[in-house]
């Protein structure tokens, strides 16, 4: 069992995105899949009164609690269900199952005797349809959320965070927060412990090993958590996403703010460890102009010189009192990505990285396909089947097939001769017998299906077909291929990337090269020759570029 | 750790014909860029990342070539300069492009000045650069300013210059930077990077896994961080994330990224502290290694006999570190299972971590777990296994220190391979990561089951063929088929041996187990940004493009699904619907 009333736990609400507890909890984030890419997330409940019903059935919630992530759940007959649990004075906790931890073997009991037979809880199974219940994660709350906006899909925001350099422990601006799929995504990536997990572990003692036992660092140096801050215009928007982002837990890791970035830049008045934030050390602006965000992402106050305001990008800027606050890290290089989908967005949001010298500036779009897998079947033995093929397979099936429609268009011309010449009462029986003979061989499965496949109608070949597909194996039959799924997303939006570097004065470089100072004799030389032994030496660095190219 | 260039770490420089050299920042030595010169590490050390600097010449009498920062204006200038004339040109473009009814070619202002040429009169002759290479060379040996007066001169006695259009300019400008600039540029060490640098160099080593593919991965393994604050006081495991890896370490870096465990020390240093660390290491003088950056906290230990084990047998060099036992993390961990006796992860060691003779102070060391298959799958057999007799204490003082120190250093093996065994088959790992070119089917047959319900499962590969077959293990078909006949997860123990290797044959693996199965790939272009000239880049590298197989566990219904077959079988496979 999940262990529960402990005083930490108490004191900090965990994440079910990333603390999902062994089996469903109350009031937590649920997702039934139904199907792929079908999921539907739900909070459960510890109410006899609350179900999701799914087009594959109901599902009260009842009957959800307490199994383990990834249970395959039969839908239940609410209707019938109630007016049992009403007379067993239902409505309360279900009853605890005597074989919870091992798993299923309780369903099989229960329902041995029919059909609908009765599940957990004494619930009433219905008789078909079923749920998995998973945990949620960022790819599956990505899939089922509620759009507001455009989305960003799990290709193109984990090859964002990825170029980004996100690791736990950093700090990201995300601006546009449009539906939350990226706030859920980076939210997971910076993630390094919740803020109020330190502050109430003091008194307790630490026991934790590595890197994990953040108390067991010098005083000063305290652990820096992972945070999220996203920036909203729409103002319904920023509402939901923040009960979203109450609601599942993340409230400490993200924090969403209503703003017109464009206008009034990425400063909070909010601090940790008495510093001002964000200090942000990665950017994403899914903004309509990023290029009006960028003036706001300086580490010191942007000159005229730098913002040419140009015929077509009119961009006044705005002398306030207000003392300069850079909402970057002063220390740590800062990474953006913009995300636009026209390539004039790019151009002018490239064109203002450059003048306020950002470097590194690449723009990639990326092309993401789905692969679908199937078996394709080919053959004339497919003829009324589902997916498959009923072409003949090769060229000796046709040659069989062609022979014998010869056969059978001649038989039709001699019965049609000799129907003209009177003989047709006698014949046509006689034909008719023959051929039922060979269906019932057909049927026997002695025939030889192929001799006779063409002296069936068609109506009869497809239902032989039919009924020998009952015997095959059609699921390993066929040659396995693949392609790219119907449904191409062939462009979603051009991803621009820029790095800043971190400020560096001729007062850092003078004090670091006291430090370091370059000797007159510094003889041993790095790299390729190198005296140094194995550590951290391999044939990478004993290779030198070439020069090569000549033109 | 990625602010500032630390000592003894590695980072990679980017020369300026593009390609990347991977340097261990060692001080007091020099790092030779070969045609593009030398430079003292130390003129590097402390300084931020992302910095381009430019190789000075020589002065006289000095062993080292002093470096230039190239500031991001001068980096950006030529860009800024051809958006400038383009926004200037535009106008008069249009104009004269109206007045002479678009036909191509050389376009002519008003005035006569000629605006934008075509390559109507280009003459294709080398001859038309005047210099000889002699003439370079001499250049060269000269040895003016940085590269940048040879690009001049050799622009200046192009006799052609101005015959080019700009984009043939633009061009010649580019390739007579790569040849003559002597700058670098010095960027952190990590597993974007590392990918990045092996595809130029050893890509099958890696797999040919590119940096698009690690972000989908950790994406779809749910790979993260974890911690607990309700855990804390019990060491109960989590975030656990089992990984097979043919990629050298590559992989393992990009997932211990992920969760935090890659780098020797989290970036929490402040301003001040920084200050404060810089002060002491100005005292320590230039040959140690500055010993706050390097060093993450030091983590204490649950177990006091582990303790007294390890101040018996370690030397005073190594005493302060013992005292964590390798391997030992409960959370947020990789285990790694390996096909050979030791474990392949020598990309590692770009990170500070060596897997033969682990850092102490590196995360990895407690978080990383490593097993052969031989000891997840038969462990009775693995003699690494078996445990070592035990020795009384009073014995053990009898003995030489020498053979007390091998008997403790066996013990310590033992424990911590049966502690990484028996915790490795208990299961209940939350995802699995899997880059290999073993056989997928029997990779999956012996992880799979030690997941738990949800967990996601993530299997690369550099080709589809693999993945293609092993979604077909998953087909909807074979589902339907599995369900119908009534299986469960496992074959009913009254079956014979001929049913049994029938339902082996037709379903390898139990096809329910996993639920949404689907095969991707993902694969990033870039473009040239200039204003007039946006396009996507003209060569990128070709190879193996890289599919990814995800899914997520569960655990099927037993028993009733048959009785239901028999009522609805297309519905329920509909219904059932994931297939």
């Amino acid at each position: 069992m999940y262990p529960r009333g402990h005083s930490l736990k108490d004191l900090v609400r965990t994440s079910p995105f990333l603390n999902p507890p062994p089996k469903a909890t109350p009031d937590s984030l649920a997702l039934l899949g139904l199907r792929r890419d079908h999921f539907i997330p739900i909070t459960l409940q510890d109410d006899g009164a609350a179900v999701t019903n799914t087009r594959f059935g109901s599902f009260p919630h009842q009957a959800l609690l307490d199994l383990p992530w990834g249970t395959q759940v039969r839908a239940i007959n609410v209707n019938a269900s109630r007016s049992k649990k009403s007379k067993k004075q239902g409505g309360g906790k279900k009853r605890k199952r005597a074989d919870d931890d091992d798993g299923d073997g309780n369903l099989r009991e229960d329902d041995a005797g029919g059909e609908d037979g009765e599940g957990e809880d004494g619930h009433e199974l219905a008789s078909s349809g079923f749920v998995h219940l998973l945990p949620p994660t960022p790819e599956t709350w990505t899939i089922s959320l509620p759009h507001r906006t455009q989305v960003v899909y799990t290709p193109d925001y984990s090859y964002v965070l990825q170029r980004l350099r996100v690791r736990p422990g950093d700090t990201i601006i995300e601006a546009g927060a449009g539906s939350g799929s990226f706030t859920h995504a980076s939210a997971r990536a910076v993630f390094s412990g919740y803020p109020s997990q330190q502050a109430s572990a003091k008194e307790l003692e630490n026991v934790e090993n590595g890197i994990a036992g953040g108390d067991a660092l010098p005083k000063k140096k305290k652990r820096k958590f992972g945070k999220v801050y996203s920036f909203e215009f729409h103002e319904p928007r920023v509402q939901v996403l923040r009960d979203e982002v109450k609601e599942h837990g993340l409230e400490e890791i993200v924090t969403v703010t209503h703003r017109d970035v464009y206008e009034d830049g990425f400063c909070i008045d909010e601090e940790v460890d008495g510093q001002p934030q964000p200090r942000a050390n990665a950017i994403f602006l899914d903004l309509p102009a990023p290029w009006l965000a960028l003036k706001h992402l300086t580490r010191s106050p942007p000159t005229s010189s730098q913002i040419r305001s140009s015929a077509n990008s009119p961009m006044p800027v705005t002398e306030s009192d207000k003392p300069f606050r850079t909402p970057l890290s002063p220390t740590k290089p800062v990474h953006i990505c913009t995300f636009s989908p026209c390539i004039e967005q790019v151009t002018r949001t490239v064109s203002m990285l450059r003048q306020l010298g950002w470097i590194e500036i690449e723009m990639v779009e990326l092309l993401h396909k789905r692969i679908d897998v199937k078996r394709e079947r080919v053959g004339l033995q497919e003829e009324g089947l589902r997916g498959g093929n009923p072409m003949p397979k090769s060229v000796d099936e046709a040659l069989g097939r062609l022979r014998e429609q010869e056969l059978r268009t001649r038989g039709f011309y001699e019965r049609q001769k000799a129907k003209a010449e009177g003989k047709e009462d006698d014949d046509a029986d006689a034909g008719a017998e023959a051929m039922e003979k060979e269906l019932v061989k057909v049927e026997d499965g002695t025939g030889d299906a192929e001799g006779i496949e063409s002296l069936l109608s068609k109506q009869q070949r497809m239902e032989s077909n039919q009924s020998k597909a009952q015997e095959r194996k059609i699921w390993k039959e066929g040659k396995l291929v693949h392609r790219t799924e119907s449904e191409l997303k062939t462009h979603t939006s051009y991803l621009t990337f820029a790095t800043l570097p971190r400020e560096w004065t001729e007062e850092d470089e003078k004090r670091v090269a006291r430090k370091w100072p370059v000797k007159k004799q510094g003889g041993v030389e790095n790299g390729d020759g190198g005296k140094r032994g194995r550590k951290g030496r391999g044939k990478e660095e004993a290779k030198l570029p070439e020069g090569g190219e000549d033109d | 750790m990625h602010s500032r260039v630390l000592l003894n770490t590695h980072v990679v420089l980017r020369l300026p014909s593009g390609q990347f050299k991977i340097v261990e920042v060692i001080p007091n030595t020099a790092i030779p860029l070969g045609k593009y010169g030398s430079f003292s590490t130390n003129l590097i050390l402390g300084r931020p990342y992302h910095l381009t600097y430019e190789i000075l010449d020589k002065e006289d009498g000095q062993t080292h070539s002093k470096l230039r920062l190239v500031p991001a204006s001068e980096l950006n200038a030529e860009a800024l300069a051809s958006e400038d004339a383009a926004a200037q040109g535009e106008e008069k473009t249009e104009s004269a492009a109206n007045a002479k009814g678009g036909v191509e070619f050389d376009i002519v202002g008003e005035n006569g000045e000629l605006l934008m040429r075509s390559n109507r009169l280009t003459i294709d002759d080398p001859l038309r650069q005047t210099l000889t290479q002699d003439e370079i060379e001499e250049l060269k040996r000269a040895g003016t300013g940085s590269g940048k007066d040879i690009i001049a001169k050799i622009m200046a006695s192009h006799q052609a210059l101005d015959e080019k259009t700009s984009f043939s300019l633009a061009k010649y400008t580019v390739r007579k930077s790569k040849k003559y600039l002597k700058r670098f540029t010095v960027l952190p060490m990590d597993p974007g990077m590392l990918a990045k640098v092996m595809m130029e160099r050893e890509a099958v080593r890696i797999m040919e896994l590119r940096e698009e593919m690690l972000g989908l991965i950790a994406s779809w393994a749910n790979v993260h961080h974890y911690s607990d604050p309700g855990e804390e006081m019990e060491t109960k495991r989590g975030g656990r994330w089992l990984i097979i890896d043919d990629t050298g370490g590559l992989l393992t870096a990009a997932m211990a990224e992920r969760m935090g465990i890659l780098y020797p020390q989290e970036e929490e240093v402040e301003e001040s502290d920084e200050e404060d660390l810089e002060e002491s290491n100005a005292t320590n003088g230039t040959n140690h290694q500055a010993p706050s950056p390097k060093d993450p906290p030091r983590p204490t230990t649950t177990d006091a006999s582990e303790k007294e084990l390890a101040t018996t047998t370690s030397n005073p060099k190594k005493a302060p570190y013992n005292h964590t036992p390798s391997q030992s993390s409960p959370t947020t961990t990789l285990t790694l299972l390996h096909p050979s006796a030791q474990p392949s992860l020598g990309l590692l060691r770009h990170f500070g971590f060596d897997t033969n003779e682990p850092s102490p102070t590196h995360p990895l060391h407690t978080h990383l777990k490593t097993l052969s298959w031989l000891s997840l799958l038969s462990p009775s057999t693995d003699p690494a296994y078996a445990e070592p007799p035990l020795v009384t204490a009073e014995k053990l003082a009898t003995w030489k220190s020498g053979k007390r120190g091998t008997y403790h250093r066996k013990r310590r093996r033992w424990e911590r391979v049966k502690r990484v065994v028996d915790e490795t088959r208990e299961g209940g790992f939350d995802g699995l990561v899997v880059a290999t070119a073993m056989e997928l089917k029997g990779v999956l047959e012996h992880t799979l089951p030690l997941l738990r319900g949800g967990a996601q499962v993530a299997v690369y590969s550099p080709h589809v063929e693999p993945l293609v077959q092993l979604m077909d293990l998953y087909s909807r078909e074979r589902r339907a088929a599995f369900m119908i006949g009534g299986h469960t997860s496992a074959p009913s123990p009254h079956a014979n041996e001929t049913e049994k290797r029938e339902l082996e044959e037709d379903f390898p693996l139990n096809p329910l187990a996993l639920l949404n199965t689907q095969l991707q790939t993902a694969r990033g272009r870039a473009w040239q940004v200039l204003p007039g000239r946006t396009h996507p880049f003209m060569t990128a590298r070709g190879g193996a493009e890289g599919f990814l197989f995800s899914g997520t566990k569960v655990q099927p219904v037993e028993g009733r699904v048959e009785a239901r077959g028999r009522f609805a079988k297309r519905r329920k496979v509909e219904g059932g619907g994931e297939g």
